[in-house]
């Protein structure tokens, strides 16, 4: 859209910005994007975002670290191929504790990768559109709308008891 | 009532009708008579080994769910309010499993097998004199610490006498009149909350070394009492957690149970089967590890010689694996039609690894699993007595149950 204007509305209140978010679409404003200083339920849930795959790549790295875990020991006691205190080489109970320590690991790895994946980072886009205020006291919603309508937005932002950021 | 105090709505609906009562009677009945045939039949010892199990279980489940309340106030979790009340009910069972366990000093010459052995010197400490005093006393500690804790919640719940004022008063006491009163009945509250977890620590340890441990004099698992009483609060959570499933699937969403009250309860039970398979290894592990006879051949003839073999493969299935496997999923963990199959599971999964402990050292040479009818009515006729002990207790104190709210989800 050619004559686009990007708009923020900045509150100290996390209920107001919910409120606000909700509303913008009725309003007939595109709603962009959200900046929250804290992590709010009350903000994601406004936001009706679909659950994230990122537990899955977590049960995939979990699943994966516990038999790396066991093929590790089982490998590296095979090297060896040292009896030691009357036990079999390929112990499995104690061989449970690598696979259970490379079952953490690996889930961390994959929960780390699948928050790169979902989130798509590192995004330098909309830094532009960003106000450092949401990384203390306020939580802002970004808006858009045709030029012609920036003046509606910035009440419709003010009525709502919210701060008004323009970005050119 | 002084306006200060937390308004609470009472069940309504919820609260146990007859027909409960009646379910209950006729499930202890049920039991009380097989246990009475058995009694008298060819094999009283297998009625007294299963009467020794569901005491175990029945109890330790009563003890684990008063276990929750006592654990989320003193930590102050919030978001158990619902729950905490529930849990305290199963406080109706103590007094029934006391007299339980006085009943098993009748069948002692049928359970205790190191009664007429050598016992090289522990004779000092397994004797029945002293064991069932030290028991005893601590089964009263424990139940009187746990009245002491919900008697001081009634007293922050209770708004008039209402039904059995008798028992009412007794229990709440004097209600709290000013604000001063109701922080000094709170702080009491925190104070018998906090003994409460302590005491549940120290007695339900002394009961799995006395009353499981001990049943194979010559082993020994310094882990073995954290691993009972673990175990207790593992059931105790599914208790809890299929009584506020039933309350919730016959009141609806104004059971003011929410499904975010059953997804964190449901985490905490996803916890305690890892701890209960946690206290599981780590003593299979040093066991494995120092390889003396004296402590292998307990868990080699539980794990690897028929017929108990089989029942070690059910038991870590059903107590771990199939909750592990099924509790990852978050949305199972707020259907209650789902958590009372596998709360229930669980339970009958305790039930049996309390035979696999306590089985082999009441069954020499045993060429199948003992297992009979007679081992499930007795299993129903405590649960009968539970039945009518948390109805009983819920129908005198309805203020235990959730305040129906309007909009849950």
């Amino acid at each position: 859209m050619p004559d686009e204007t990007f708009i923020m509305g900045l509150f100290k209140d996390e209920g107001k910005a919910a409120k606000v978010i909700l509303e913008l679409a009725a309003a007939g404003f595109s709603f962009r994007r959200a900046h929250s200083p804290i992590p709010s339920h009350r903000i994601l849930e406004a936001l009706k975002l679909k659950k994230g795959r990122v537990g899955w790549f977590t049960l995939a790295g979990g699943i994966f670290g516990f038999f790396t875990g066991f093929a590790l020991a089982i490998f590296t006691a095979v090297q060896w191929n040292m009896i030691v205190s009357g036990k079999p080489i390929v112990s499995l109970i104690p061989f449970f504790i690598v696979g259970f320590e490379f079952t953490i690991l690996f889930s961390v790895f994959g929960n780390v990768i699948g928050l790169l994946v979902c989130s798509r980072l590192p995004d330098y886009r909309g830094l532009e559109t960003y106000d450092p205020r949401c990384s203390g006291e306020h939580f802002g919603v970004l808006a858009a709308c045709e030029t012609g309508r920036a003046g509606e937005l910035m009440d419709f932002f003010q009525k709502k008891g919210g701060e008004v950021k323009v970005f050119a | 009532m002084n306006s200060t105090m937390p308004s609470v709505q009472a069940g309504g609906d919820a609260v146990p009708q007859r027909s409960l009562f009646t379910l209950g009677a006729f499930l202890t009945v049920a039991g009380l008579v097989a246990f009475l045939a058995g009694l008298f039949g060819p094999h009283p010892q297998r009625v007294w080994q299963a009467f020794l199990i569901n005491f175990l279980l029945w109890s330790a489940m009563a003890q684990g769910a008063v276990l929750f309340s006592a654990v989320t106030h003193t930590v102050k979790a919030r978001w158990a309010d619902p729950l905490s009340g529930l849990s305290e009910a199963f406080a109706g069972f103590f007094p029934l499993s006391f007299v339980c366990f006085l009943i098993l000093l009748i069948g002692r010459n049928h359970l205790f097998p190191w009664l007429h052995a050598d016992l090289h010197g522990k004779e000092i400490w397994l004797n029945i004199p002293f064991l069932f005093t030290r028991d005893g006393i601590g089964f009263l500690i424990l139940y009187g610490v746990g009245w002491a804790y919900l008697s001081q919640d009634l007293k922050l719940k209770l708004r008039a006498p209402g039904p059995a004022a008798g028992l009412r008063r007794l229990l709440a006491g004097r209600i709290p009149q000013t604000d001063a009163d109701l922080q000094r009945v709170q702080g009491r509250k925190t104070l018998w909350g906090g003994l409460y977890c302590f005491v549940f620590a120290l007695v339900l340890s002394l009961i799995g070394f006395d009353l499981v441990m001990s049943m194979d004099p010559h082993w020994v698992s310094t882990l073995f009492g954290a691993y009972h009483f673990v175990k207790a609060f593992y059931v105790g959570l599914g208790a809890l957690i299929i009584l506020a499933a039933i309350i919730h699937l016959r009141r609806g969403s104004s059971a003011g149970l929410a499904a975010t009250h059953f997804h964190d309860v449901g985490k905490l039970f996803f916890a305690f089967c890892l701890l209960w398979a946690d206290f599981f290894y780590v003593q299979l592990t040093v066991i494995w590890y120092g390889n003396i006879p004296e402590e292998t051949h307990y868990v080699i003839l539980r794990t690897v010689t028929p017929p108990w073999n089989a029942l070690a493969w059910v038991v870590f299935i059903v107590c771990f694996i199939i909750p592990f496997v099924v509790l990852i999923n978050r949305r199972v963990k707020t259907m209650p039609h789902a958590m009372i199959i596998l709360c229930g599971m669980v339970i009958i999964g305790i039930w049996l690894e309390h035979l696999l402990l306590l089985g082999p050292a009441l069954n020499h040479e045993a060429a199948e699993l003992p297992l009979g009818l007679t081992d499930g009515f007795v299993f129903i006729g405590f649960m009968g007595l539970m039945v009518l002990a948390v109805a009983y207790t819920l129908k005198t104190f309805p203020e235990l149950l959730p305040p129906a709210r309007q909009g849950a989800r």
